[in-house]
């Protein structure tokens, strides 16, 4: 019973902590401008996530090391700290979204400006990184998270036409007003939302921290394959609601009050409460996570001990590498720059960088000398070898599509 | 001198035909013991005709996972070999000169090397 428990307690935190700002933004941004045409990206997405998450996590549990850890060994100090650059910048972006989405859900809760409430999220997320422990502040996120259902519940609330929403589903095509390299250039946003690498970082250093051995690997596959596709139907409610309400009133979605609204037409004041309990709790969530995976990443290259397992005092730098991240997220909020905005490039830099960590994961997953027996199978190495094809192709063309489109504009 | 300063560095044979660039530099852990390990000896270099890029580890072990990764690696690392430091007869700041009749071993970590 008590395993049982355990089971349900981490597919619950999977769902309700897969989605954060980056999805929020980027699948009412999608929905209001595409419908459903998108929605088979965000099933790469999550198979993705559910592979590489997977292979990681094996990695984690039969090696004792966590992904950095892993890069730095297997690249060497100068292939390394190029990957690392990469990775801790893209992260360090994806922290400033997410302490500027804690804020603007925040502000649509007071009607207090955001600019006020940055100081106090940044705040918050420092106290829990210092002091609270690894596993409540994992479940309470999580399970806070689990709100967002509401954007599902509204969408069934707003009784839409379902055969239309299927076939904009099933038979993608451009709609009339956008171009393709826009659709396209939108799916790789879609795809790097739903592939985020410090969702990967935080797993396998999550692993270290809760001390995971071989013997949990069915706890954890079980919590990845069930907890990431319904995670994964929350994106795409996300998206239908935004392409139900926003899509014909011809509103494309610019700030997060958008993203809400149809929450707010659907499910009324109700709805409205869970939702923004729901978008506090992830984006808070994702922030603890992302400034987590930025003491990781460093810790781990440089051989600093880390953990939240250990006292501060025993992780300093650690702990102050996290401090410096804040204040660096906050000196970027307080230029005034729009947190939704910074969003949006932040999903797009996170499939440019996606090939640095998937390589050499794939690699090490498959060496017997830091796998024994756990190495991957051939299935899933066929399916791993295409997604190598997939996120170098999305990672290549992310840049070229953002120059043509004006970053999608 | 630093370690990193050697890596991609020209190698040359005793008579100035240049070999490959240094790929990287294989160590024994056999020395005097510390607390952890003992003490790490550099047993010789890892020197690479096409490309100085990393191997990614695959010069150590016969691993064919995942395909076709490791083939195009070895592909692009073919004809290396590993000169132990007993074989080196000098190194410059832009070159490393091997000794006459130096022996090429195999980088793999199996009965075929040193």
């Amino acid at each position: 019973m008590k395993r049982l428990l355990g089971v349900a307690l981490g597919v619950l935190t999977a769902i309700g902590g897969f989605v954060d700002i980056g999805d929020l933004v980027t699948n009412a941004v999608v929905g209001s401008r595409f419908g459903l045409s998108l929605v088979w990206v965000v099933g790469v997405g999550v198979l993705g996530i559910c592979l590489f998450a997977n292979m990681s996590g094996r990695v984690a549990a039969a090696s004792g090391r966590a992904t950095f850890e892993v890069i730095r060994e297997r690249l060497g100090p100068r292939a390394g700290l190029a990957n690392l650059s990469a990775s801790f910048l893209i992260n360090l972006m994806t922290v400033t979204a997410e302490i500027g989405g804690v804020a603007l859900a925040l502000q649509l809760a007071s009607s207090v400006h955001y600019l006020l409430w940055i100081p106090v999220a940044a705040l918050a997320v420092w106290l829990v990184v210092w002091r609270v422990k690894f596993s409540s502040m994992e479940n309470v996120t999580g399970l806070l998270g689990l709100t967002l259902i509401v954007f599902a519940v509204a969408l069934f609330l707003l009784q839409p036409d379902w055969g239309n929403l299927a076939g904009q589903a099933l038979a993608p095509a451009v709609p009339a007003e956008e171009t393709v390299s826009t659709y396209w250039y939108y799916a790789i946003a879609l795809f790097g939302a739903a592939m985020t690498p410090y969702e990967v970082f935080f797993f396998s250093s999550g692993a270290v921290e809760e001390g995971w051995s071989i013997k949990d690997l069915v706890q954890s596959r079980i919590n990845v394959l069930v907890g990431f596709p319904l995670g994964g139907l929350l994106s795409v409610a996300i998206a239908g609601c935004a392409a139900v309400v926003l899509l014909p009133a011809g509103i494309a979605v610019t700030s997060l009050s958008q993203v809400i609204l149809p929450v707010a037409e659907g499910a009324g004041k109700v709805g409205l409460a869970f939702v923004l309990v729901g978008v506090v709790a992830a984006t808070f969530g994702a922030a603890l996570e992302t400034t987590l995976s930025s003491g990781y990443t460093l810790a781990q290259f440089f051989g600093w001990s880390w953990g939240k397992f250990r006292r501060p005092a025993q992780a300093a730098r650690f702990h102050l590498a996290m401090i410096i991240c804040l204040f660096i997220g906050l000196a970027v909020l307080a230029t005034g720059v729009d947190p939704v905005l910074v969003t949006e490039y932040s999903v797009v830099f996170s499939a440019i960088a996606l090939p640095l960590t998937y390589l050499p994961i794939l690699i090490v997953a498959n060496d017997p000398q830091y796998m024994g027996q756990h190495v991957n199978g051939r299935p899933v190495n066929v399916l791993a070898m295409v997604y190598l094809v997939i996120i170098l192709a999305a990672s290549l063309a992310a840049i070229p599509l953002m120059v043509v489109t004006g970053a999608g504009a | 001198m630093i370690l990193g300063d050697l890596l991609g560095v020209d190698v040359y044979n005793d008579d100035g035909t240049r070999l490959g660039r240094v790929a990287d530099a294989r160590f024994v852990v056999d020395g005097a013991p510390r607390q952890l390990l003992a003490e790490a000896r550099l047993l010789g270099l890892v020197v690479s005709p096409h490309s100085a890029s990393s191997f990614l580890g695959y010069e150590r072990t016969g691993l064919q996972q995942p395909w076709p990764l490791p083939s195009l690696l070895r592909w692009r690392h073919r004809g290396s070999f590993l000169v132990l430091w007993e074989d080196i007869a000098m190194i410059g700041a832009k070159s490393v000169r091997l000794r006459e009749g130096y022996t090429a071993y195999s980088p793999a970590l199996d009965s075929s090397g040193p």
